[in-house]
């Protein structure tokens, strides 16, 4: 005979009541048939009932499944045996209020000998806090399992050993792998370098520093499939933090076409350049060359021409004169050619300078265009701005020049003026009220040697707004002409502001 | 010693240049010169410092009292003359007149870094060319005084 807990059954009753009251959990104790005997008031709270609702009620009315079963003696185990089996684990059931709602509980169980029998404590714990927090870590899971395989990169997961966790589908196909011969390898063996050291801490270091070090910065590194074969990958790591600590997701994205492509084109950059250089090369020595003996033949003639005219026929001063003419047409378009290689190779480091000065330098050169033709010239206050002076001088030159070149009968008046547009650009102008030009050339004018008149009417290769272009263009700038014929022209260049200033 | 321009002592005069035509328009031009000019040629730069070491069939060969020296010559060019003209102690006092068609920026810095005591890019019209040697005649055959050695 065992003996009873407690001697004095009211004594026993009272301090037994105290404990389950002071208990933290719904307490219900229930006896061999599955009758409610005790409860304390966090279990009237919990369920919504009055204590006198309960007690004596079968615990199948709060807990309707999977509790009173295991009290039940059945033939094979004593009521005794079936408790033990339970004893002290936590078996996760679901609770019914009075009001009828159900709730996910945790209950732990503990036999208790009274003279009624083995009677059955049960802490009855409320678990929908805890429940809904696993239900939301389960779909933040799934998500996150969802969203890695949604990536369009090989998605990683890596603990902090080096081993892979989880995969995606893209990883899969990128490295040449089923997903089980992945998992729990060492991620070395698809990525032999650079990876698993950056997540080992070493003395200076724990592996949270290690790895915040790497967070969010695009690692190239190269990466290994099954085969043996290596190609080129970009590697962004987020830590994650788990139940088994911090593990790092990498994203890899194979970067073989971005490098094929970035090699190709800094190989079309070279061949570019290289092609540039040969051809500025090229129309130099070209000119230069063609300038010897072109001189030889201009010399010649004119020695020619200034001892021989009057003294052989008519016919011989007309073939001698044309020679000449030819052949100094000829070295102006081979000056003019040398001219316009140079432009923009021949360019200084740009500077801040007061494009004012440039301007006036520009008319001093023209100083004696400008007295012949009675041109008024006349300017706005010009900025300082970042650029090639010398440049900009040669292009004011060649603009005002042309400007008092195609004159109408009127005095010639050119104004020189300038906008900022956008805060990041100077748009110069150049208007005249010269003999204006017909919309259909304005793309011819710019183009090398292409000229709107004759010889006979005006002097010159057709140069000068090429060579604008070309260093307007090279001071990263545009160039074009708003004019209409006698009404005068426009030309309007602009130049990028740099230094934002 | 005697080292004017205008005295009845001819001045001896080195054209380095490989093109006829040039050397044709230099003699012309030297012509109506107000001194007595003997103008020696040298067709490359070999030539020129074999006349000017006084080798070969240069064993007689004046020296001369200013070079008119192109840039651009076959065999030995005229950048490679000067620097060696002007480190040899007994011919760096020789004027040297740098008379080319090039107008680069490199060889005008290049010539006057290797001390060529002037530099003349060559006119392209014949007027030019007349003018630049005439120039050469009134200023360093006739105004300046030119280091003459005692001959022997």
């Amino acid at each position: 005979m065992k003996k009873p807990l407690f001697s004095d059954r009211k004594e026993t009753e009272a301090k037994y009541r105290g404990l389950l009251e002071a208990a933290p959990d719904a307490m219900v104790v229930v006896n061999a048939g599955g009758e409610i005997v005790l409860l304390n008031v966090q279990a009237e709270k919990q369920f919504g009932y009055h204590r006198d609702e309960l007690l004596g009620q079968q615990v199948k009315n709060i807990i309707p499944e999977g509790f009173a079963e295991r009290l039940i003696a059945d033939g094979t185990r004593t009521a005794a045996d079936a408790l033990a089996q339970q004893i002290g684990t936590g078996i996760e059931l679901v609770g019914r209020r009075k009001d009828g709602s159900e709730f996910p509980l945790e209950i732990m169980l503990s036999p208790l000998e009274s003279p009624e029998g083995i009677v059955v404590t049960a802490a009855i714990r409320n678990i929908s806090v805890r429940k809904d927090a696993e239900k939301h870590l389960a779909q933040m899971e799934g998500r996150y399992r969802g969203l890695l395989e949604a990536a369009p990169d090989a998605m990683v997961v890596v603990n902090a050993v080096g081993e892979i966790v989880l995969l995606n589908l893209q990883a899969e196909r990128q490295f040449g792998y089923r997903r089980d011969e992945l998992v729990g390898q060492k991620v070395k063996n698809i990525i032999p370098e650079g990876f698993a050291e950056r997540l080992i801490a070493d003395d200076l270091r724990t592996a949270a520093d290690a790895l915040a070090q790497q967070i969010g910065t695009g690692i190239e590194l190269s990466a290994r499939r099954k085969d043996g074969s290596d190609f080129p990958i970009e590697i962004m790591l987020s830590p994650l933090e788990s139940t088994e600590g911090i593990l790092v997701t990498a994203a890899i994205r194979d970067i073989t076409e971005r490098k094929k492509s970035e090699l190709h084109l800094v190989k079309t950059v070279g061949e570019l350049k290289r092609s540039n250089d040969e051809l500025q090369q090229f129309a130099y020595v070209a000119s230069h060359d063609l300038q010897e003996p072109l001189r030889m033949v201009a010399s010649y003639t004119q020695l020619l021409a200034k001892r021989y005219k009057g003294r052989l026929d008519s016919d011989a001063d007309e073939f001698i004169g044309y020679a000449v003419d030819g052949s100094t047409r000829m070295q102006g378009l081979i000056q003019d050619l040398l001219a316009y290689s140079r432009a923009g190779t021949n360019g200084n480091a740009l500077h801040e300078i007061s494009s004012e000065k440039a301007l006036k330098d520009a008319l001093a050169n023209l100083r004696a265009t400008i007295q012949e033709s009675g041109a008024v010239v006349t300017h706005d206050s010009l900025p300082v701005i970042t650029t090639d002076d010398t440049q900009l001088t040669q292009v004011f030159q060649n603009l005002v020049g042309n400007a008092i070149k195609y004159r109408s009968a009127e005095v010639p008046r050119v104004h020189v003026s300038v906008t900022k547009n956008g805060g990041n650009e100077w748009t110069f102008s150049v208007q005249d009220n010269g003999l204006g030009i017909d919309p259909q050339y304005f793309e011819r004018i710019f183009v090398l040697f292409q000229r709107l008149h004759g010889r006979k009417d005006f002097k010159g290769t057709g140069i000068g707004l090429t060579i604008c272009k070309k260093i307007v263009e090279r001071l990263g700038g545009r160039i074009w002409v708003e004019s209409q014929p006698e009404k005068g022209s426009t030309f309007y260049f602009a130049l990028p502001e740099r230094d934002g200033k | 010693m005697e080292s004017t321009g205008t005295g009845a002592e001819p001045i001896e005069v080195l054209l380095v240049e490989d093109s006829p035509g040039d050397v044709r328009l230099t003699r012309e031009a030297f012509k109506d010169a107000k001194v007595h000019i003997n103008l020696h040629v040298a067709s490359d730069g070999v030539e020129a410092m074999e006349y000017l070491g006084r080798v070969r069939n240069h064993a007689n060969a004046p020296r001369p009292d200013l070079i008119l020296l192109d840039l651009n010559l076959p065999k030995k060019d005229g950048r490679e003359v000067l620097a060696e003209l002007k480190e040899s102690p007994a011919l760096k006092s020789i004027p040297v007149v740098i008379l080319t068609t090039s107008a680069s920026e490199t060889d005008i810095q290049g010539s006057y870094q290797h001390h060529a005591n002037c530099y003349i890019t060559k006119p392209v019209d014949l007027e030019g060319f007349l003018k630049v040697v005439k120039s050469i005649d009134s200023f360093w055959l006739s105004m300046v005084k030119l280091p003459r050695v005692a001959r022997t």
